[in-house]
């Protein structure tokens, strides 16, 4: 306790050459504050990213190994080839609740495609000429060799055996001229989380078991569509089953395949989005009708993508499909925040090196100075462990009140600096949360994409084990306890670190040596 | 019984020739109660003796006892803030301090319980002649005689069997140095054993037994 004491005095008594470094550790802790607070702010919005750009991985065709199997078969034609495309074996929902049976998957959910035609709806295409008819011509050498000859003794025919006339469009028709996509959850309805479809009238009805859709604008407009207008479907293979569909909202494609390309309509103009409880009446009502299920699995871990890839095929997904993901999209997300939390870090390493350097060579010279107390510390009895405790307990108070002061004038500072720097970071952070329940067409209630659900009010449904998405939250103010938690760490680092020249000194001065130099 | 006593002790510096000694074949004993002056010329080896004594140096041949024990073998740090007072010529007080902290620290770094520190730092600076109201100066703003008065008080602060004083007087004028002599007499008689380093003759007038260093040799000279 007295060492305690003995310390306090020696600073009061001691002002300027505690001043000066009370000076240097507040210029440390100024700009370690800044960095730390710039760090802290980056990592916030960081996870923020996280949150919204999960690590999602899906299930779809392998193009390129279809293309080798085709090339394969030399009797492949583009007949067969688009026939053997349209009979592809599909993931079933019962291989995707396997693969989604992961530890390396947080949550999944997927949607159904099923082709349906419409009565008194007219497709949306741009192509006048909606046959396609393709023919070909197959010319055949045969040898002949004669009874009891050899071989290239025969003779030789070339006849046109035979000549193929088909209707490419026809194998559309028979799958239905517009795509019914079934969703079970907003949080699966990732086109509109994304931004690519905004809902431009009414909205996207919460309740995901009812007979409603939502269709495109040019879809609309074609056919005279508006909220609250109905629409009879029509398996493409029995026209005898239809299905009424109210329209509770019409949206736009924002993306920029939809606006580039050229063509006249969006390459959504065709989709009517409704629910899977609809789908899935179509396939139970009929089950010659192909559905094409689309997984989305959440990964827990952007890093477990690949692992996740490889146990998706040793569950044993067939190899015309591949697992695909959205880890690119991910890591350029927050590869600019990335970049200023790379320079906080380096500016706060090179500052608390400067800063270390700095206070050790004050020490040393301060030790100098101080060589006649410790002499006379020693001569009285005090032991050398004593004598370290009480120049560490001075060196650390010292610190620790100009960390304060440090801190309060960094925090002062740094909160415009951090936000000036990450300004675009966070009001993108804020404005997707935003969009998103614009894209949805406004209020969705609770439990809403870009909202939380009130205590008071219920749950709302969930589907088939799936968790609704989380919102993206705001960015808090930048010096918080963990930037003082870090602060104080660096102080006690800076204290020890300086306090080796004390150390040293104390440990190697002979008493008897000081007090003789001093007389 | 003598208290103190040195055996066979030799010592040369470290950076001395193998048969350079500064000292050697020192065999005395010194007792309590009793005030010893050593004398000597510059260079004689008088300090150098007071801080082998002191422990303040452990280099050394031969064996220094305190109540029979080799100091070697004992807490040099407790010996010296328990067993012995050392008083020096500079004084070597603590300058940010007042004269009664520099006398606290002292009790402080002896650890012994003491119910009011301060009250028995005043007595003491009353002790060795001083007003107390001197108790809350700085010692920088004392004279050097009132210095060193503060010195003996703190090396009495925490009641030492043996006061070692390394001309203590040197830079004092004859009055102040017969007070301060007067003091240690007064220790002496208590029953302490106390031991002066000096080149004063006058100083040889307040003490039991004086003993001259010669290069090499402590000799009795006077009984």
């Amino acid at each position: 306790m007295y060492i305690l004491k003995n310390a306090w005095i020696s600073i009061t008594r001691n002002v300027s050459r505690n001043l000066l470094i009370g000076i240097i550790v507040v210029v440390i802790a100024v700009a370690a504050t800044i960095a730390l607070s710039i760090l802290n702010s980056a990592n916030q919005i960081v996870n923020a990213y996280n949150n919204e750009y999960e690590c999602k991985a899906t299930i779809g065709t392998n193009r390129e190994n279809l293309m080798k199997t085709f090339k394969k078969n030399e009797n492949s034609s583009a007949e067969n080839m688009i026939n053997d495309f349209a009979n592809l074996e599909q993931v079933s929902e019962d291989d995707i609740n396997k693969y989604g049976n992961s530890d390396y998957v947080k949550n999944y959910y997927y949607t159904y495609s099923v082709g349906m035609n419409a009565n008194g709806l007219s497709e949306a295409t741009d192509h006048v000429q909606k046959e396609t008819t393709e023919t070909r011509t197959e010319k055949k050498t045969t040898h002949q060799a004669p009874p009891g000859g050899h071989p290239g003794q025969g003779q030789t025919t070339t006849e046109e055996e035979t000549q193929i006339t088909k209707t490419v469009e026809n194998i559309k028709a028979q799958n239905g001229a517009f795509t019914v996509i079934g969703y079970n959850s907003y949080s699966s309805m990732s086109d509109f989380i994304d931004g690519n479809y905004t809902i431009t009238s009414g909205k996207v009805t919460s309740d995901f078991t009812s007979n409603t859709c939502v269709v495109s604008e040019e879809l609309a407009s074609l056919n005279n569509l508006s909220v609250g207008s109905k629409i009879t479907l029509v398996d493409p293979k029995n026209t005898s089953l239809t299905y009424e569909l109210e329209v509770t909202g019409i949206y736009k494609e924002n993306s920029m395949e939809a606006k580039d390309m050229g063509s006249m309509f969006s390459s959504s103009v065709n989709n009517i989005i409704t629910n899977q409880t609809v789908c899935k009446k179509f396939l139970s009502a009929d089950s010659s009708l192909k559905a094409t299920v689309t997984p989305t699995f959440v990964l827990k871990d952007k890093e477990h993508a690949e692992d996740f890839a490889n146990e998706v095929k040793a569950k044993g997904l067939n190899e015309n499909f591949e697992v695909t993901n959205n880890l690119e999209e991910v890591v350029d997300a927050a590869k600019g925040i990335d970049n200023i939390s790379s320079f906080a870090q380096t500016f706060l390493l090179i500052v608390l090196i400067i800063g270390a350097v700095v206070l050790f060579v004050i020490n040393m010279i301060n030790i100098r100075e101080r060589k006649y107390e410790i002499g006379v510390l020693r001569t009285i009895g005090m032991s050398k462990l004593k004598v370290i405790t009480q120049f560490m307990c001075e060196l650390l108070i010292v610190t620790l009140l100009s960390l304060a002061i440090g801190s309060a004038i960094g925090a002062a500072t740094s909160a415009p600096v951090a936000n000036r720097l990450l300004e675009s970071e966070i009001v993108n952070s804020q404005m997707q949360k935003e969009n998103i329940d614009k894209n949805f067409g406004g209020d969705m209630g609770p439990g809403g994409p870009g909202m939380e659900a009130p205590p008071d009010e219920p749950e709302p449904e969930k589907f088939d084990g799936m968790v609704e998405m989380k919102a993206v939250e705001d960015i808090e103010a930048v010096v918080d306890f963990i930037v003082l938690a870090e602060l104080l760490g660096i102080g006690i680092g800076l204290t020890l670190i300086s306090s080796i020249a004390s150390c040293i000194a104390i440990v190697r001065f002979k008493p008897l040596t000081i007090l003789k130099e001093r007389s | 019984m003598s208290i103190l006593e040195t055996k066979d002790v030799a010592y040369r510096y470290a950076d001395a020739e193998r048969d350079e000694y500064c000292l050697k074949n020192i065999n005395f004993s010194f007792e309590k109660g009793k005030c010893y002056a050593i004398k000597g010329a510059s260079g004689s080896g008088k300090t150098t003796l007071l801080s082998l004594i002191s422990g303040l140096e452990s280099k050394y041949e031969g064996q220094v006892l305190y109540n029979g024990k080799d100091i070697k073998t004992l807490n040099l740090d407790k010996y010296r803030n328990s067993d012995i007072g050392i008083v020096f010529q500079s004084y070597n007080l603590l300058p940010h301090l007042t004269a009664a902290e520099n006398i606290m620290l002292s009790m402080d770094i002896n650890g012994k319980k003491v119910q009011d520190k301060k009250l028995k730092a005043v007595e003491l600076i009353e002790q060795v002649g001083l007003k107390k109201s001197l108790a809350d100066r700085r010692v920088l703003k004392l004279s050097g005689g009132e210095q060193q008065r503060i010195a003996i008080a703190r090396s009495l602060s925490y009641d030492p069997d043996i006061i070692l004083a390394d001309e203590p007087t040197g830079n004092l004028d004859t009055q102040t140095e017969n007070d301060i002599m007067k003091i240690f007499r007064e220790l002496a008689d208590a029953g302490k054993c106390v031991i002066v380093v000096t080149h004063s003759e006058n100083v040889v007038r307040h003490v039991d037994d004086v003993f001259f260093l010669n290069n090499t040799n402590l000799s009795n000279a006077l009984t």
